[in-house]
């Protein structure tokens, strides 16, 4: 990997390095915000581009007013709803596929066909069949996820080391011990790839479903804010929304390390 | 393409069948049921009214602009984002400087969903198609900007040397070395790319109007036209495959020698 450091202050102490090379490394992102906060009313009109300190204000201010929780509690429920669906599914049909071609010969067409279109084009048509709310946002998430961790699951189970396979058979596994000692680990590290790949999805899903068909969520509080001039506002639900978001990928990518002792 | 006289034989004609029953079944079963009126037509339209109103649809005319009304917005904008990320992207990985300023940048930057900015652009830019199209840059930037960067990144050492040490000067070195050996990286950006340059074009003209094929199909719902809504997702999958089926063509096409 050719990163090359631009500064590495290896004279100071170690946790003094530490420290140093982390504020160095998020100079850039300070310079952004603080020429945001420069630009914001000099530049451009303070209502177009509202400074940092207002949207930081804003955002202790939704939560202090309570505002933004009842909107942030319905979008992680359907965030969660939808992809814990989707995983539930998504690996059920994954290894199911490898398994059986009855149920691969049933699927795949669909799934071909849904593969190449953009899931949030599905949201007038969950509209249309389960109206305005949690219902559509939940179903758009979860086909939005359903896809990558299906194929991984999927890619994972077709190919799972034919020696494990024939060495546990030598020594006298069942079919259902073989399933689940020897398939579903060997399936584990792709599947949570696809979890992976899926995360960002879930999150522009739900934010498109709350845009277009929700009277609640984040989605509909940025869309309501803007639409009322309430500019601090919106872009303070946004920083939380991508927190959260950021969290999410971040957060899962961690867990995903500590899980997989074993590859 | 030269056709195959073994993929004519019964066995393969069985396994077409095979993959493909499900579906007929489904579509017959969508005729039948809705025929039968168990379903309000509001929710499901009979198959063959969605299919009058999709050639309907094609032949007035107002299909095909909405679809070059979708596309060009997220084509223009796709463009932008690959120039852009190319360029930054590779930077990042050749240049310290370029890196130390816009690694945190990427790293904060990649995970926004950038959808909920759509608010955000319209305030800014208006509903036109040029808010549409600057939203697209910026949404499928982050994906092209990462992949080109680790490709480049990527790159065998051994090649950078032994053009250096033949003499290859910088603009050279970049555009026979380096963007040859990073390219299937950029383009696997590419195509994680397309599709986003869709949803976001997509959800924008939902949202905002203006045309294209997202606002025909919400039209439908909100007009108590569901037909339309059905003719123009299958429109969307018809442009999806094709897509899908071009960049994977043009993969192997310009990729070929990898």
């Amino acid at each position: 990997m050719a990163t090359h450091d631009l500064w590495t202050p290896d004279r100071l102490p170690d946790p003094f390095a530490g420290v140093a090379k982390f504020l160095f490394d998020w100079i850039p992102l300070l310079v952004l915000v603080v020429g945001w906060e420069v630009a914001s009313g000099r530049a451009v009109s303070e209502s177009v581009l509202p400074p940092p300190t207002a949207v930081a204000a804003a955002t202790v201010d939704l939560f202090a007013t309570g505002e933004v929780i009842p909107h942030l509690a319905v979008s992680l429920l359907r965030v969660g709803v939808g992809l814990g669906l989707s995983i539930a599914v998504g690996v059920l049909l994954g290894i199911g596929m490898s398994q059986s071609d009855a149920v691969e010969d049933f699927f795949d067409v669909f799934l071909s066909l849904i593969y190449p279109l953009p899931k949030t084009a599905l949201v007038p048509l969950a509209l249309l069949w389960l109206g305005i709310g949690t219902k559509t946002a939940v179903l758009i998430v979860f086909l939005a996820c359903l896809l990558p961790i299906v194929m991984n699951a999927n890619n994972a189970a077709e190919n799972v080391d034919q020696n494990l396979i024939r060495s546990a058979r030598m020594m006298g596994t069942s079919d259902r011990r073989l399933f689940w000692k020897v398939v579903i680990p060997a399936t584990i590290p792709e599947i949570l790839t696809g979890i992976r790949q899926a995360i960002p999805f879930a999150f522009i899903s739900l934010i498109s479903a709350e845009l277009i068909a929700s009277e609640q969520g984040m989605g509909r509080l940025i869309r309501d804010a803007g639409s009322i001039g309430r500019y601090p506002a919106m872009f303070a639900t946004i920083v939380i929304i991508s927190a959260v978001a950021y969290t999410a990928v971040y957060g899962f990518e961690q867990i995903r390390e500590r899980v997989l002792v074993w590859t | 393409m030269d056709v195959d006289v073994r993929s004519l034989d019964a066995s393969s004609v069985v396994d077409s069948l095979k993959s493909i029953y499900s579906l007929v079944l489904l579509l017959v079963l969508w005729e039948v049921v809705t025929r039968m009126g168990l379903i309000y037509p509001y929710f499901l339209p009979q198959l063959s009214v969605v299919i009058d109103e999709f050639v309907l649809l094609v032949s007035s005319g107002q299909m095909i602009h909405a679809a070059y009304l979708t596309l060009m917005r997220a084509f223009v904008g796709l463009a932008g984002a690959a120039v852009a990320g190319v360029v930054i992207g590779i930077l990042c990985a050749r240049n310290a400087l370029f890196e130390w300023f816009f690694d945190p940048i990427i790293k904060i930057g990649y995970p926004v969903p950038v959808i909920s900015l759509v608010p955000v652009f319209m305030l800014w830019f208006g509903i036109g198609d040029v808010s549409k199209i600057i939203m697209v840059v910026v949404g499928t930037f982050w994906p092209v900007a990462v992949n080109a960067r680790d490709a480049t990144r990527q790159v065998d050492r051994n090649l950078i040397r032994s053009a250096r040490m033949m003499g290859t000067g910088d603009r050279r070195l970049l555009w026979r070395v380096i963007l040859p050996a990073a390219s299937p990286g950029i383009f696997t950006g590419l195509q994680i790319a397309t599709p986003i340059a869709l949803i976001i074009t997509f959800v924008f003209e939902m949202v905002a109007g203006g045309g294209g094929l997202g606002a025909l199909e919400i039209a439908g719902v909100r007009g108590f036209n569901s037909a339309q809504t059905y003719a123009v997702i299958f429109a969307i999958i018809a442009i999806g495959l094709v897509l899908d089926r071009l960049l994977r063509a043009a993969r192997t096409r310009l990729l070929d020698w990898t």
